[in-house]
């Protein structure tokens, strides 16, 4: 728990510094935003399912590529004359955690062709742009790659 | 070709490129037919334009704390977004959009 508190200050606090740019009239205001944002973190996510930063890290290569090719299709058909659409829903069974499924459906919003809708029980609605582009297919890529960065062996 | 001009030429290029994806986002948001297409293109697109928008920024900055300070508006832009888009799309399904 204490490892959790220090790891998580440090992190807020580097963040706060970064957007203030450090200017001493803003500790005022940020030792209380830190300190809600620490105390919101801990309710939110516990610190037996915290996360490994350097691994998410590891992620950011495959995330930004991805994301690219996500804007480049979609810009595409914003602007073709007759843009082709053809939206479908797939059903996505998950094992991640509560948190664990918020962040796949985040980074999925960014991918290309993909949209969650939130979780029905266990199971995450995914909207597709296009049933036959195969979007899909990278729905149990991004979960098995998001799984690694949760605290674990 | 001086340092400087080619720094000038990747920042005009850079927002320019982000500007066109912003465009697009807006294009989408207006052309798609239904709520989930829509925020399809509004989420890919205005992020991708944000991030080229941030990197021609971060191109002409003179500090590397302004650097920083970009890399880390668009990573807290991300995470917003990213929630947001869920967020809407479930309240859509919810009131039977689909």
């Amino acid at each position: 728990m204490l490892a959790a508190i220090v790891r998580r200050t440090a992190l807020f606090a580097t963040i706060w510094i970064v957007l203030s740019e450090n200017s001493a009239e803003s500790v005022a205001f940020g030792l209380p935003a830190v300190a809600g944002a620490v105390w919101m973190s801990l309710r939110l996510q516990s610190p037996a399912h915290g996360l490994r930063l350097w691994r998410a890290a590891a992620l950011l290569p495959g995330f930004l590529a991805g994301s690219l090719a996500g804007g480049l299709d979609v810009a595409r058909r914003a602007f073709s004359l007759r843009p082709v659409l053809r939206p479908g829903w797939v059903v996505h069974s998950t094992s991640l955690l509560p948190g664990g499924r918020v962040a796949l459906g985040g980074e999925l919003s960014l991918m290309p062709g993909t949209l969650a809708a939130g979780c029905e029980g266990d199971r995450l609605l995914v909207h597709v742009l296009d049933c036959q582009a195969g979007f899909e297919g990278g729905i149990g890529t991004q979960e098995k790659r998001l799984a690694r960065v949760s605290e674990g062996p | 070709m001086s340092v400087e001009l080619l720094r000038q030429i990747a920042v005009y290029a850079l927002t320019g490129a982000g500007l066109v994806f912003f465009l697009a986002g807006t294009l989408g948001v207006v052309r798609f037919p239904d709520t989930f297409s829509r925020l399809h293109a509004l989420t890919k697109a205005d992020n991708l334009g944000l991030g080229f928008l941030t990197l021609g920024l971060a191109v002409n900055a003179e500090r590397w704390a302004d650097v920083a300070k970009l890399a880390l508006i668009w990573a807290l832009v991300l995470l917003a977004a990213g929630t947001v888009a869920q967020l809407v799309a479930r309240s859509a399904l919810v009131r039977g959009e689909r």
